[in-house]
Formats: C-alpha cells, sequence, structure tokens
C-alpha cells in the first residue's frame, strides 16, 4: 500500500530539489515573458522622477505566473498519474529518447536567453509565437488588455510531464504499481504538491532579488537561464553516454571527490564462474566507484547496492544498451550485461545524466 | 479606399508585443486589420483611407511604445 503522505514528504524534501534543476529553466522561461509584459508596461518615465517623491515600484506580478505554472504542473501530473494507472509503461521514454529531449528544451532555453538579451535578431524565433487567427481569438477573449500573459506559464508547467526528474521516475513506478488509476493519480497530485512550496519560493525570491535591479533584471533572467539551458543540455549530453560532463565534475567537485580512482578487477564470487560481478554502491550524491576496469569477453552481472538512497541516482541507466532501472532507495538490484569487447567504455548514468560513471573493459 | 501598408516597429521585446500592437485594430476606426510579427518584427496594417491616415495609425503605435520606422 503506497503511503500518500510519504509522497507528499518526498516531494516537499528531495522531490523539490531534484527536479528544480531542469524542470526549473521552464519556470523561469515562462517567468521572462510576464517580466517584458510588466517593464513594457511600467510608465517610461518612471525613471526620472525626483528623489523626494519616489514612485510606486513597478514589481513584475510574478506570484500569479508562478502559481499558473505549478497549477499546470499539478494537472498534469495528476493525469499523468492517472494513465499511469491505466497503462503506465507505454509512456516510459528510452535514455536516448530522453537525452534528446533534454538536449532540444536546452538549445530553446539557450535560444531564449540570447533572445532576451538581445544578442541578434535570429533569436526572436526561439520565442512561440501564436498564429495569427488564435491571438486575434485570445485578444477578443482577454478583451481590452489584449494580453493573455498566463498562456506560456500554464502551457510550459502542464510540459514539464515530459521531463521528470529521477526522483519523480521513482514516484511514477510507485504509481504503476499500484495498478489503480485513482490512487495512482493521488500519489502523483501529493508528490507534485509536495514539490511546490520549494519550487514557488526559489522562483520567487530569486526573481525578487533580480526585481531591485530594475533595468538589469531582464539581463539577471537571461543569464539564470543561460545557465540553466547549460545544465540541462550538458545533463542531455551525459545521457546520451558522453564520459565528459560539466555536471559530474561539478558534482564531484561538491563532494570532494576530485578523481575517482579505478578500481582493480572485481574478482568472481564463484571461482568456477567465468563470468564477473562488479559492485557499485549507489549514493545520494553519485555511484562508487564511478571508474571501473572489467574483464572483455566475459558475461557481467552489475550489482547495484542502495541504502537510504532518494536522489536521482536511484535512476539507474545504461544508454548503449537501452537498461534503465529504478532502485529501491534500500536495496540491492542485479544488472545482466552481456560480454563486453576488449577496448570498449560502458558509460552508467542516472536518468538526468547528473551522475554517472564508465566501465572499461579490458583484456586480461 | 482600402490601403495596406508593412511597417517595421522597433522596440518589440516579446511575442505579447504583436498582440499589444494588433489591438488597435479594435481600438482605431477604419483599422480593418493589423497583424504583427515579432519574429520578423513587421506590422501590416489594412485601413480604410477615407477614415484614418498612416500618420494616426503610426501615432498610435508610438503611443503603444513602439517606433513604426
Amino acid at each position: 500500500m503506497v503511503n500518500i503522505l510519504l509522497a507528499f514528504l518526498t516531494g516537499l524534501t528531495t522531490g523539490g530539489l531534484s527536479c528544480l534543476a531542469v524542470q526549473g529553466g521552464l519556470l523561469a522561461s515562462s517567468l521572462a515573458g510576464q517580466i517584458e509584459k510588466d517593464l513594457q508596461n511600467s510608465p517610461p518615465a518612471a525613471h526620472k522622477r525626483s528623489r523626494q517623491n519616489p514612485p510606486p515600484r513597478s514589481k513584475p506580478q510574478l506570484a500569479k505566473p508562478i502559481l499558473v505554472f505549478l497549477l499546470a504542473k499539478l494537472i498534469a501530473y495528476t493525469v499523468l498519474g492517472l494513465l499511469l494507472g491505466w497503462a503506465g509503461r507505454v509512456l516510459q521514454l528510452s535514455p536516448y529518447t530522453r537525452a534528446f529531449l533534454l538536449i532540444a528544451i536546452g538549445i530553446f532555453m539557450l535560444g531564449s536567453a540570447l533572445r532576451m538579451l538581445n544578442v541578434h535578431p535570429i533569436f526572436r524565433y526561439f520565442a512561440f509565437e501564436p498564429p495569427a487567427a488564435l491571438r486575434r481569438w485570445l485578444r477578443r477573449k482577454a478583451g481590452s488588455s489584449a494580453d493573455s500573459p498566463l498562456l506560456t506559464p500554464a502551457l510550459l508547467g502542464a510540459m514539464t510531464v515530459l521531463i521528470p526528474c529521477g526522483v519523480t521516475q521513482v514516484m511514477m513506478a510507485a504509481a504503476l504499481a499500484t495498478g489503480n488509476p485513482l490512487q495512482s493519480a493521488a500519489l502523483m497530485f501529493a508528490f507534485t504538491l509536495g514539490t511546490s512550496p520549494l519550487f514557488f519560493a526559489v522562483a520567487y525570491f530569486t526573481t525578487q532579488i533580480g526585481a531591485r535591479l530594475e533595468r538589469y533584471f531582464m539581463r539577471f533572467v537571461a543569464i539564470v537561464v543561460l545557465i540553466l539551458a547549460i545544465i540541462t543540455i550538458d545533463s542531455g549530453i551525459a545521457l546520451a553516454g558522453s564520459p565528459v560532463s560539466l555536471t559530474r565534475w561539478f558534482n564531484q567537485q561538491l563532494t570532494g571527490n576530485l578523481q575517482p580512482s579505478l578500481v582493480e578487477f572485481q574478482p568472481p564470487e564463484d571461482a568456477e564462474s567465468s563470468s564477473q560481478v562488479i559492485t557499485i554502491q549507489v549514493q545520494n550524491y553519485g555511484y562508487e566507484p564511478a571508474l571501473i576496469r572489467a574483464r572483455a569477453d566475459v558475461p557481467t552481472r552489475l550489482r547495484l547496492i542502495s541504502k537510504d538512497v532518494y536522489s536521482c541516482a536511484l535512476a539507474f541507466t545504461v544508454p548503449s544498451l537501452g537498461i534503465q532501472e529504478l532502485l529501491k532507495p534500500t536495496g540491492i538490484t542485479e544488472i545482466e550485461i552481456p560480454p563486453q569487447q576488449e577496448g570498449s567504455r560502458l558509460t552508467f548514468s542516472c536518468s538526468m545524466g547528473m551522475y554517472g560513471g564508465v566501465i572499461l573493459f579490458e583484456d586480461v | 479606399m482600402k490601403k495596406k501598408i508593412t511597417l517595421q516597429i522597433q522596440g518589440m521585446e516579446c511575442p505579447n508585443c504583436a498582440m499589444k500592437l494588433e489591438s488597435i485594430e479594435d481600438r482605431l476606426k477604419g483599422v480593418l486589420r493589423a497583424e504583427a510579427s515579432y519574429h520578423k518584427a513587421l506590422l501590416t496594417v489594412e485601413y480604410q483611407e477615407e477614415l484614418i491616415s498612416e500618420e494616426a495609425i503610426r501615432a498610435e503605435i508610438a503611443r503603444l511604445g513602439y517606433q513604426a520606422v
């Protein structure tokens, strides 16, 4: 029986942090439209007024678009939970598809940031422009205001369903396991609701700090989007199997593990067995060891041991072999790997490309 | 008599500007159709010459905070 409260608490703690890295970019992109609109609507003479009578500061109205983004996200994930209860597995994306999606989203965010920085008119094409007929319809619907600034955060909030983070995937697997659409929807609702306070706090306070920078605010937002774009693209590249990744390097710096040591061959448990067993400790901050030497041309068994792990590292993938396994927070999972040729490198990572490692197959 | 003009617009910073500019269609008597493109920074206006002048349209664009060049 899945505990709804536990799902909420997971979202409130690790879920919010884990998902903010990727989905935060979409939220920042959606807020950018509102900020741009508010800055344009502020009176142009406002900066020229005297110090004695300072004008009421025109702060971008960010609470509403953030709430719309989060509400759309909540609805989208609840509907996803409902679908998972029904069909589930159909919606699971392969590691390469997810890598492609991450890179595509990262490029979109990068283009948006360069557009906001007015680097070149070509980057205007990175902004979604609704068709003229839809704009006319929206304008008439909205009346004299002529704007529909909440449409973008609503659409982007719903789009986050396409890029679930590792913890979300764990929750999706739990939702799938319920086999009950209502229970599954309730689980995803509770989890997504749990992630919302952190999303709101980070988005709101970050942008409020930026608002003080007034005319530099758009640049500030653009730079935040730019950084998130680089992280997103890097995660996609790492997930696609690249042994070099900025995110992993940064994680290694944070954890003080500057250069992962090369681990010697791990002997088979059974001396007569021709197969080998590679034991990997799954940690909240990655995998240990991250660089492993193994025998070529023999069947390999990966033994993944996790203990109280609640990070993205639970969503273990080997992209080149199409392996994706959602590990238990505490437990042992074994994965069989077919014999690999001498000199080949097998890259493994979490589903978002944040943590990973390499197995080097050598002749002994 | 109907007339159609295409103006290059300066000051369009986001797609919302296109909708804002197109609102002249609702507010100016004599403007039959206004279609803006944020991507191309263009505004195409179709209007009745007897009812409104190009200058009046340009003035309205300026009032909205943009410049037609």
